[in-house]
């Protein structure tokens, strides 16, 4: 096609405006990536809840620290709210010295063995009611750590320090910014509360699993969905709107680039498509040689910027602390295809242009 | 092909009121199949005027031109475009080719314009460049031909797509007057040879004889018929 050949004769001009399409898209790749990965550190643990809905107290306000429930409590939830199935989940931050000497924090959830608050273990075994002082402890946290199922850890809560034997690994996210970690329910409440006397909340939230259970509230509890319960999550909406700012000004930034190129382009070349005209060439034929060579150059710019940014993320990976940048296939994707329609929505500016080119202008100039 | 051509009181008038240039006024004509006409005549008095609006480049003011009984002074937007690109070949003045591309892609982009079978379009490229003595220049971009050569590219280009009407501007500018003798000719010998209509505007005489007919302007109208020698 003319728009190829066109490229392939004038490539320096090409290959600038593809390297600068190629950042913008490595630019807008990262943000996503940083979106997921910020995502997935505020809460990937609760996504993965094998729950329909999650029952907070009423007076905690969706938020998972503020929330306290009494026995009574839980067994009002458990009858009221229709569920099939449910679980009593306590949830602390405690911290723990990593091998490096740096004090971190990880956040602890107390489960009961046989309830769907139990996750699954990914390597070593999972804890029996008998394992007061037995720990589950996710990818992230032995990474962090240095430590490997089979090791101990001491876990510290205000004046508390407990040694826990990590018995299995789970992959199941990190919960509210931190690495989690599972224990029992009852080593849980005795570790934030101190004590096991009646009268002490036995929970944080209850995990429901039924049929219509979101927006059910009782006396002193109410239930959410667990993408409600996900963007209540403290911070969770500001960051995700930062990061979507971010991505509209990448995706902005990207059309108008390749718009403001194409329009000097065609700016540039108004003799020639006058006299592309003069000898019968549609307008509409005329656009499409420009749609094609925009589509090509952000397909090019999309096609190095992907590899680039998936070896970033694996070298950002190997350091102990890295930003928290995680990629899916769906990330690549939809970031290409958006790039792509952004492209040709910044060369319609030039099809007005294209248009209003009279061919009669063929007539007039020298070359 | 047999291709009539009727010009009745066209007249194109550029601009308006005080700036108005009246620059065709009233010309009528018509044309037999296979005939090779030269239009001559001073500079400024209305030729390629006359040359765009009968090759669907400019809209008359008033008047009628019928190509085969059909009047494409009233086409409009992609009918024109398609009159441009079926029925007319033409030559422009400054010989506009596409500077990126060979002289021989500046021929094909008539058939991806047409949208013609490729394979026979290369033939028929290769067939004109070499007709036209360019084929050791057929892989040369435009901005590497000479005046010359950019000229003759031009030609094969307005008859790449077999056009039953050729019309020409001064295609002798950058041409020597022997080659430029051979180049009229292959163009008087395709017009002949296929009941085409070639109209060629021209301000040398040595070439205007070469014509079945000579039509002279001034000041925007026809002022003599002439039958050439030639007959
Ligand atoms: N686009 C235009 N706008 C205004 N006047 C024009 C334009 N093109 C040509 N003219 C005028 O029309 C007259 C005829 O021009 P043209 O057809 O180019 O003559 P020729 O080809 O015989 O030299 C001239 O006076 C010229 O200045
Ligand atoms: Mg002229």
């Amino acid at each position: 096609m003319i728009g190829f050949l066109e490229i392939r004769r004038r490539k320096l001009q090409f290959a600038l405006v593809g390297l600068i399409v190629t950042l913008i898209s490595y630019l807008v790749l990262m943000i996503n990536g940083l979106g997921v990965g910020l995502n997935e550190q505020a809460g990937r643990a609760l996504r993965n809840f094998d729950a329909d809905a999650i029952a907070y107290s009423d007076r905690a306000g969706l938020s998972v620290i503020r929330s306290e429930l009494s026995a009574e409590t839980v067994e009002r939830i458990e009858a009221e709210s229709g569920a099939r199935e449910s679980a009593p989940l306590g949830y602390m931050a405690v911290n723990y010295t990593r091998n490096d000497g740096k004090v971190k924090s990880a956040a602890v959830l107390g489960y009961d063995p046989g309830t769907i608050g139990e996750p699954p273990v990914t390597e070593g075994r999972p804890l029996t009611p008998a394992d007061a002082d037995g720990l589950l402890a996710d990818r992230q946290f032995l990474r962090a750590s240095g430590l490997k199922v089979g090791d101990t850890v001491r876990l510290a809560i205000r004046l508390q320090e407990r040694e826990f034997t990590i018995v299995g690994e789970l992959n199941e996210g990190a919960f509210f910014f931190q690495p989690s970690v599972y224990m029992l329910r009852s080593t849980w409440q005795e570790m934030k509360y101190g004590t096991n006397a009646p009268g002490t909340p036995v929970a944080s939230v209850v995990l429901l699993k039924g049929d219509g259970l979101a927006g059910k509230r009782g006396a002193g509890w109410e239930a959410v969905s667990k993408s409600t319960a996900f963007a209540n999550i403290e911070g969770v909406s500001g960051q995700q709107s930062t990061v979507q700012a971010l991505q509209v000004f990448g995706y902005l930034i990207g059309g108008l680039v390749i718009g403001v190129f194409f329009y000097v382009l065609t700016l540039q070349k108004t003799p020639q498509i006058g006299v592309l005209k003069a000898v019968g060439a549609t307008t509409g034929f005329i656009f499409r040689q420009l749609l094609v060579q925009a589509l090509l150059v952000a397909l090019g710019g999309v096609a190095i910027a992907v590899p680039l940014a998936w070896l970033t993320n694996e070298g950002i990976k190997q350091v102990p602390d890295p930003v928290p940048i995680a990629f899916t296939t769906g990330t690549f994707v939809t970031t290409s295809a958006l790039l792509l329609l952004m492209a040709v929505l910044g060369v319609l500016f030039s099809g007005r242009q294209v248009a209003k080119v009279d061919p009669i202008i063929a007539l007039g100039q020298q070359q | 092909m047999s291709i009539r051509l009727k010009v009745e009181n066209l007249e194109k008038i550029y601009g308006e009121g005080e700036r108005a240039v009246h620059a065709v006024r009233g010309v009528s004509f018509a044309t037999e199949p296979g005939e090779f006409v030269a239009i001559v005549g001073p500079s400024g008095s209305g030729k390629t005027t006359m040359l765009a609006m009968i090759g669907g480049l400019l809209t008359p003011t008033r008047g009628t031109i019928e190509v085969n009984g059909r009047d494409i002074a009233r086409l409009r937007g992609k009918e024109l475009a398609e009159y441009r690109r079926q029925k007319v070949g033409f030559v422009f003045q400054a010989n506009n080719l596409l500077p990126y591309l060979t002289a021989r892609e500046n021929l094909l982009v008539m058939a991806r314009i047409n949208g013609s079978d490729l394979k026979a379009a290369r033939a028929r490229a290769d067939q004109l460049l070499e007709e036209l003595g360019l084929a050791a220049r057929r892989d040369a971009l435009a901005t590497e031909l000479s005046g010359g050569e950019r000229q003759r590219v031009a030609i094969a280009r307005a008859l790449m797509n077999d056009p039953e009407l050729v019309l020409v501007d001064e295609p002798t500018a950058s041409l020597d007057s022997a080659r430029g003798k051979q180049v009229v000719e292959s163009l008087i010998a395709e017009v002949k040879g296929r009941d085409k209509l070639g109209l060629m505007v021209t301000h040398d005489m040595a070439m205007a004889e070469m014509a079945d007919r000579v039509l002279e302007m001034h000041d925007g109208q026809l002022v003599a018929h002439t039958v050439a020698a030639r007959g």
